[in-house]
């Protein structure tokens, strides 16, 4: 059993994943603590979202441990894991997350109904927070009809609409163009600080990472912290 | 897990399936039709024992009892009745001569008039068929006025060919087919007892067919699976659990499927007006005998919904939705092999205690055929995704579009297998039947013992008639080589109570060649043949002896005892009567004396009956047979015709195949239509990656081969796994019914070929949306 810092929210400790002969993650540490954002950088395959899945638990770790808030997330149960991501987790990917069957109002308000809301509430609840991230016109359109830029704004909506205590971004603005990215990176951590959430950040850029207020380099599998390096 | 939580998900579900904008709908559209089509079918099928039915009661209603013993006395109920059957080209029209004797004389079912004479009442189909520009000989030969149609409860079909005349003086004589009866119907409709081997039959082609729907209705319940799967996995991502998920996808399943059912309805009474109104292989049946039994139609709107929800489960425990399934593939498994032999295994199992029963130790068990075929034929659907995967990851080097087309199927080789399913169980069943029939064939057609080489047409005469030259009759008809027309005559020893009395046979020496070994023959010569019959009592020594040169003997002598007097002509035997021998293949069965015509005296003509006559036909002359017919009814309405053929088969086994092919037509269209959407879903699915490799340069020929490529390797692989599994099931058939298992490879290539050409058919089709999506603009749409 390892120690996590004290008041950290997560923390991993000597993660191991191989995929056949790829090291993916060869003993790396990370931690969080509340209403933190961490930007995790690094070169392509170097392991980035490899480590960000197995700190949400979507992706099993071979060995090593994920602590959430005291709780062991590589002892828990598929269902467990699937309630934790539903209330206590938020996501935003690069692009892909939306489900483009549903409406934009319909995709954010998704995680609510998915915990038993009834629609009219979630969707109410979906609506303010489509509002903060200024794209509350897009309600009635399907994530095919909306633009890159808006259609992340919606994924960080959605991503925020529970109240998660963690979001997970993995290169939430790699296909974004940089003004656009620069828009949706104010808005995700305005939004995030506003409500004391911790943003995990998966980025390659530099000026996309000056958004956290501390950096991890991940290079062949392995962590540092920036400031430790510099 | 509460209820609540349950119906929230499913109507989660279900709200997906109907919410989809363009693409949603076209989805949902696509699995509910392809659900429809399969619900129509299986209500017919439900409905089918109902047809037998219904047309059993009609036949039996209309049927005329003329084999009843005693004959009624005329009354104000009786009527005269008279078969006149006839046929055009194919088609065999029922008819009728029908004449009320009083007031109360019944009418036949469906005729709400008596036809007057020279008037007669038609079914709607007949009365086309007599108005169209074709059929002149036709109505020559019914030239009747037509005063009424025939209405439904008179007729099986709403294609069948059938009318009632009037006459008037019908003559009830001993020899004439005319009956005189009081009421229609079957005096006793006794099922008679069905042959095991055809019972077997009928299950395995209602199993083979039916198995191919289902496994259609597996595989439009998951069409769009690929976006479906997607999309479950960005449901994952937000939070939804396992289960969750999984009821989700069902919910969506049993939204397509419930549409399915009602568009299924809608096909289904489409359908079932449509069959009411055409005629398939010969075959029609009226629209209200397509009513599914209520049990059976019951069970299909709670099989299907509950078949849609579990074949999605079972897919989903297949497809690993992980939460990544939105950003990176999941690592498949490799099948295992083992529990995929399970049920072909087990189907064998069922079907071996079965082995050698035969016919003779008594019938099959149902449940067991049921089990054991369906599970021979579902065990195609396990095992293919196996040997394509298996043969796909051995494969690769190659050109290009080779290359793309293994390594996609490498990737989704579920899909593709899926996609072949169907036509892999129709072509193993289709095969296993084939063998069956061709097997069990010989057992079923008899022979007639009737050489068509030499005779091609008979008639019979109705009444006997007195012969008076019938063969110039035929001699000017158009596509008449030859008539043949021995007559009969009785002949006795005494002029009244011969104590020795026989048959004589009177024909030129044209017909008397075709019953007997002639040494020379010229009119007025006279022959005994020295075997009476050619397959009984050989010897005819006795008559013989009576037929000594200088004997007078009498033609036509009378009896006591009978009502009519004879005309008793007396006859010297000729002293050139000749001895001679009887042919094996004779015309009849041989009578004794033969006698030219001018070897007879004048006198006797009258007692001379007709025996039929025998026609040689023109085989270039293509409505012959018409025209003899016109001659016959104009001479003889009700005379019957015959066609020679060699052999003839059970009506029951002929009518089991016959179904077995209409129901083959349909099963083949539905997957081939199945392919199709199948097909074009995958393309696309790919939409974007195709103009994409277009737009760097990629040629469209690689393109469109390597689409070929990969339908036509696991397609390839499907027909052998099918052969492989047919020729199994078709050998085990074959030995259940103890017939020694032959291969018969024409049918073999035939049935993959029809598969492998379904499969061709669909290609072409979709080759040009694949061309239309291979320009470089399709990677702007999305
Ligand atoms: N599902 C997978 N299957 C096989 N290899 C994988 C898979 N996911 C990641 N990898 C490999 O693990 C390494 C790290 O990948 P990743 O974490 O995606 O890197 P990054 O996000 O930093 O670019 C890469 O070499 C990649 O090829
Ligand atoms: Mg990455």
């Amino acid at each position: 059993m390892t120690t996590s810092p004290p008041g950290s929210l997560l923390t991993a400790h000597d993660l191991r994943k191989a995929y056949g002969p790829t090291h993916a993650l060869d003993g790396a540490e990370f931690s969080i603590h509340p209403g933190e954002v961490v930007a995790i950088m690094g070169p392509s395959g170097s392991g980035k979202s490899t480590l960000l899945h197995c700190l949400a638990g979507i992706v099993p770790p071979d060995s090593g441990s994920i602590t959430y808030n005291g709780h062991e997330l590589t002892k828990m149960s598929d269902a467990q894991r699937s309630a934790l991501r539903r209330s206590g987790f938020g996501f935003v990917f690069q692009f892909g997350q939306l489900v483009p069957e549903l409406t934009c109002v319909e995709n954010v308000a998704l995680p609510l109904r998915l915990n038993g809301s009834s629609r009219k509430d979630a969707e109410r609840t979906a609506l303010g927070w489509m509002e903060r991230l200024e794209v509350d016109d897009l309600k009635a359109k399907r994530p095919g009809e909306v633009s890159g830029g808006q259609g992340q704004r919606v994924a960080v909506a959605r991503a925020l609409v529970t109240g998660p205590r963690l979001l997970f971004a993995d290169e939430p603005t790699g296909a974004l163009d940089s003004f656009n990215g620069e828009r949706v990176m104010e808005l995700l951590t305005e939004a995030a600080r506003s409500t004391n959430a911790a943003v995990v950040l998966v980025t390659h850029e530099a000026r996309v990472a000056a958004y956290a207020d501390r950096e991890i380099v991940v290079r062949d599998g392995q962590s540092r912290d920036m400031e430790r390096a510099v | 897990m509460s209820p609540r939580q349950w119906a929230r998900d499913l109507v989660m579900g279900a709200r997906f399936a109907v919410t989809g904008g363009r693409e949603g709908w076209v989805r949902m559209t696509l699995t509910a039709v392809g659900v429809g089509l399969g619900v129509a079918l299986l209500l017919l099928c439900t409905a089918l024992p109902n047809v037998f039915a219904a047309r059993t009661r009609v036949e039996d209603a209309r049927y005329a009892n003329v084999y009843s013993q005693k004959v009624p006395p005329k009354a104000d109920n009786t009527f005269l009745i008279a078969q006149a059957d006839t046929t055009w080209h194919d088609d065999d029209i029922l008819g009728r001569f029908v004449e009320p004797e009083g007031k109360r004389a019944p009418l036949p079912p469906g005729v709400d008039a008596f036809p007057g004479k020279g008037e007669m009442v038609v079914s709607p189909a007949l009365k086309d068929l007599l108005a169209s520009d074709d059929a002149k000989l036709l109505r020559e030969r019914l030239p009747y006025k037509i005063t009424g149609t025939i209405g439904e409860s008179g007729l099986i079909g709403s294609h069948e060919l059938a009318y009632y005349a009037g006459a008037s003086g019908l003559k009830l004589t001993d020899f004439s087919p005319v009956h005189r009866l009081t009421e229609y119907g079957h005096p006793d409709s006794t099922p008679e007892k069905t042959d095991p081997v055809l019972l077997l039959m009928v299950l395995v082609v209602f199993v083979v067919l039916l198995t191919p729907v289902a496994v259609f209705i597996a595989a439009a319940v998951r069409f769009g699976g690929e976006r479906r799967d997607r999309r479950l996995a960005a449901l994952r991502l937000v939070g939804s659990d396992s289960r969750m998920t999984r009821r989700i996808a069902a919910g969506e399943a049993l939204a397509g499927a419930l549409l399915g059912l009602v568009i299924g309805t809608g096909f289904f009474l489409l359908g079932r007006q449509a069959l009411g109104s055409t005629e398939v292989l010969g075959v029609s049946v009226w629209p209200s005998y397509l009513d599914p039994s209520p049990a059976l139609a019951a069970l299909v709107a709670v099989a299907i919904p509950a078949a849609a929800v579990l074949v999605t489960l079972l897919a989903m425990r297949g497809v690993v939705v992980e939460p990544l399934g939105v950003v990176r593939a999941a690592k498949q498994r490799r099948r295992r092999l083992w529990w995929r032999l399970l049920p072909p295994l087990a189907g064998l199992a069922m079907l071996y205690p079965m082995i050698g029963k035969g016919r003779k130790s008594g019938g099959f068990n149902q449940y067991l055929v049921i089990g054991g075929v369906l599970l021979l034929l579902i065990g195609i659907t396990a095992l293919l995704p196996w040997v394509v995967e298996a043969v796909v990851v051995r494969l690769g080097k190659g050109a290009l579009s080779w290359q793309l087309a293994v390594r996609r199927l490498q990737l989704s080789s579920g899909t593709a297998a899926r996609m072949v399913n169907g036509i892999a169980v129709a072509v193993a069943g289709a095969i296993a039947l084939q063998m069956l029939f061709t097997g069990t064939q010989s057992q079923y057609t008899k022979a007639t013992g009737k050489d068509p080489g030499r005779v091609q047409m008979q008639v019979d005469f109705s009444d006997r008639k007195p012969l008076s030259g019938v063969e110039r009759e035929f001699t000017g008809t158009k596509g008449v080589r030859a008539a043949v027309a021995p007559a009969t005559l009785e002949y006795g020893d005494a002029r009244r109570n011969p104590k020795n009395s026989n048959g004589l046979t009177v024909g030129n020496c044209t017909a008397l060649r075709e019953l007997a070994t002639l040494p020379s023959c010229k009119d007025g010569d006279v022959f005994i043949t020295r075997t009476r019959s050619h397959y009984t009592s050989p010897s005819n020594a006795d008559e013989i002896a009576v037929v000594k040169p200088g004997r007078q003997l009498y033609i036509d002598p009378s009896y006591d005892d009978a009502t009519e007097r004879g005309i008793e002509v007396p006859w010297t035997v000729p002293a050139n009567v000749r001895v001679v021998d009887a042919r094996k293949d004779s015309l009849q069965d041989a009578n004794g004396l033969l006698v030219t015509p001018a070897a007879l005296p004048a006198k006797a003509a009258p007692a001379l009956f007709s025996d039929g006559v025998y026609l040689r036909l023109d085989p270039s002359v293509p409505d012959s047979r018409e025209y003899i017919r016109n001659v016959v009814t104009r001479i003889d309405p009700l005379a019957r015709t015959y066609s020679w053929s060699a052999t003839q088969e059970d009506a029951k086994y002929t009518s089991i195949r016959t179904g077995l092919f209409v129901g083959s037509a349909f099963v083949l269209a539905l997957i081939g239509a199945s392919l199709l959407v199948s097909q074009l879903e995958q393309l696309r699915e790919r939409r974007k990656l195709l103009s994409a490799l277009v737009a760097f340069g990629t040629r469209r020929r690689t393109l469109s081969l390597s689409v070929l490529w990969q339908t036509a390797l696991p397609v390839g692989l499907g027909l052998i796994l099918a052969t492989t599994v047919g020729i199994t099931l078709g050998s085990v058939l074959l030995k259940m019914t103890r017939t020694p298992v032959a291969m018969d490879w024409a049918s073999v290539l035939t049935m993959t070929g029809v598969g492998a050409a379904v499969v061709g058919v669909v290609t072409l089709l979709s080759l040009p949306p694949l061309l239309r999506m291979m320009r470089p603009e399709g990677l702007r749409t999305e």
